[in-house]
């Protein structure tokens, strides 16, 4: 079977259409107030809550990301279980029982996608109707398997872990019981896959530190990827929160959560200095008479 | 049956810069509308394209055959969802017709104690969307009657007296505001 498949080779079928972060970002428009000019039927909060007017819309979207994303973690999981030998660790090795770790987590993604597509059936939301965004997997294609524990484990799974968080609250608020449940029950495993990535990290690199601090370094970068521009933060300001205890439950020290929450802060404040500077080029355009 | 054929059309802004929409393609599909909703009325389209939201709101400056009637529609409304920024006919005949309907409802005098669409409730809003979704859906328009179930269960609240309400409201026509408001 083959090895290291690229993003652009992921089997979908017509109904999916696949977009990235680069085409993601070239979209200017907002929901942010990037200045008080602006601020005009913006709503006062960005959380995703049932108070907001397109509430169920929202919560829909989110969904159908949620249900890509568990087949791209299903896809990252099966891809680690199978691209590397089983070996001590060092060099392109990974030891058995990590292999059966990433076993054990494409099975839970695969319920996953499972529970995630009777879900989106549940909201009204037909397969393929968002746009699938594959930066999820594209961080599972890193060459060495200790990054892609970092990428994949750390931070697409916590990514996981805040948005699944998000999702529950939603449920409750709004009175949907299988939302709550469902998205509660999913949780629960993010939270081990994340524990997962955290201490075969620490074990693997447990002799190597500068291997160690490279794939601390490769999951800042990703992690600041998957803020998806400032759509996770612990402002208002963000649809998505920075679930803290659940990460705490998962490993993650506060001082990690704190440097996630600044990253998060960062790309909100870029968005917008991306988008201000978007503003003011469509403003110097001349008005068609 | 009503001659619609005076029902003029027009779009703000006439070019877009920050979604890829032509201006024409929404003229196209609000006259369609208008056709087959049999309104007469001068219609004005106001998009908002800086917010990728899918608010939508109606005005109605009378009551009569030549009242104008504005329709706001936030970019989102108007978008495919599988390819950000692009326009959709099918989202905007969905998001335009309901509004639309909306505006024709204003033109009843039993509608006259509506409050406008940015000061209404949540549960106002849900109540009147899925009695207008029915509507359209009956007229041929393709909605996804799920979703509406849904956003009405967020509102009203996830039970079998809630569904069975939603049926009524879906099938529903001819309604004043009142009876509709006492969905609340």
């Amino acid at each position: 079977m083959r090895q290291f498949f690229p993003v652009e080779d992921l089997a979908r079928d017509e109904r999916f259409v696949q977009t990235n972060m680069a085409e993601r970002m070239k979209d200017a428009r907002t929901t942010v107030d990037i200045d008080a000019a602006t601020a005009k039927s913006r709503a006062s909060s960005n959380r995703l809550t049932p108070d907001r007017h397109d509430a169920s819309d929202g919560a829909r979207s989110l969904m159908h990301g949620i249900m890509v994303g568990e087949i791209q973690a299903l896809e990252g999981a099966g891809r680690t279980a199978h691209d590397f030998a089983a070996g001590d660790g060092s060099g392109d090795t990974i030891p058995f029982e990590l292999k059966l770790d990433m076993a054990r987590q494409a099975w839970d993604e695969a319920r996953h996608v499972e529970i995630s597509v009777k879900l989106s059936d549940w909201m009204g939301t037909e397969l393929g109707q968002f746009a699938e965004n594959t930066v999820l997997f594209e961080a599972a294609c890193s060459n060495d398997p200790i990054l892609r524990l970092a990428g994949v484990n750390r931070a697409l799974e916590g990514l996981a872990i805040d948005v699944f968080t998000q999702m529950k609250e939603f449920g409750n608020l709004a009175g949907d019981p299988y939302l709550e449940f469902c998205e509660d029950w999913m949780l629960a495993d993010e939270v081990t896959h994340v524990k997962m990535g955290s201490d075969w990290l620490r074990k693997v690199t447990a002799n190597d530190p500068d291997r160690r601090k490279k794939a601390l370094e490769f999951q800042q970068v990703v992690d600041k990827l998957f803020s998806f521009g400032g759509a996770r933060g612990e402002t208002d300001e963000s649809p998505i929160g920075l679930a803290r205890r659940f990460r705490e439950l998962a490993g993650f020290s506060d001082d990690e959560v704190d440097t996630i929450s600044k990253m998060d802060s960062e790309a909100l404040e870029e968005r917008k200095e991306a988008i201000r500077a978007f503003h003011a080029q469509a403003d110097a355009q001349p008005t068609p008479a | 049956m009503v001659d619609v054929s005076t029902a003029k059309v027009t779009v703000t802004p006439t070019e877009f810069h920050f979604v890829k929409y032509e201006a024409q393609d929404i003229i196209d599909v609000v006259t369609e509308l208008a056709e087959l909703l049999g309104v007469a009325n001068p219609i004005h389209v106001i998009v908002d394209e800086t917010t990728p939201l899918s608010k939508l709101a109606s005005e109605a400056d009378g009551t009569s055959s030549d009242s104008t009637l504005t329709l706001r529609a936030e970019s989102g409304a108007l978008e495919n969802t599988k390819r950000f920024t692009h326009f959709s006919a099918e989202a905007a005949r969905g998001s335009l017709g309901r509004t639309l309907l909306r505006a024709k409802d204003r033109l009843r005098d039993d509608f006259a104690d509506a409050p406008g669409d940015y000061d209404l409730t949540l549960a106002e809003n849900a109540a009147w969307d899925t009695y207008c979704a029915g509507r359209l859906s009956r007229m041929g328009v393709e909605l996804n009657k799920q979703r509406w179930r849904y956003n009405y269960r967020n509102r009203f609240g996830f039970s079998d007296d809630c569904d069975a309400a939603f049926e009524q409201l879906w099938s529903a026509d001819g309604l004043s505001w009142a009876e509709l408001a006492a969905e609340r």
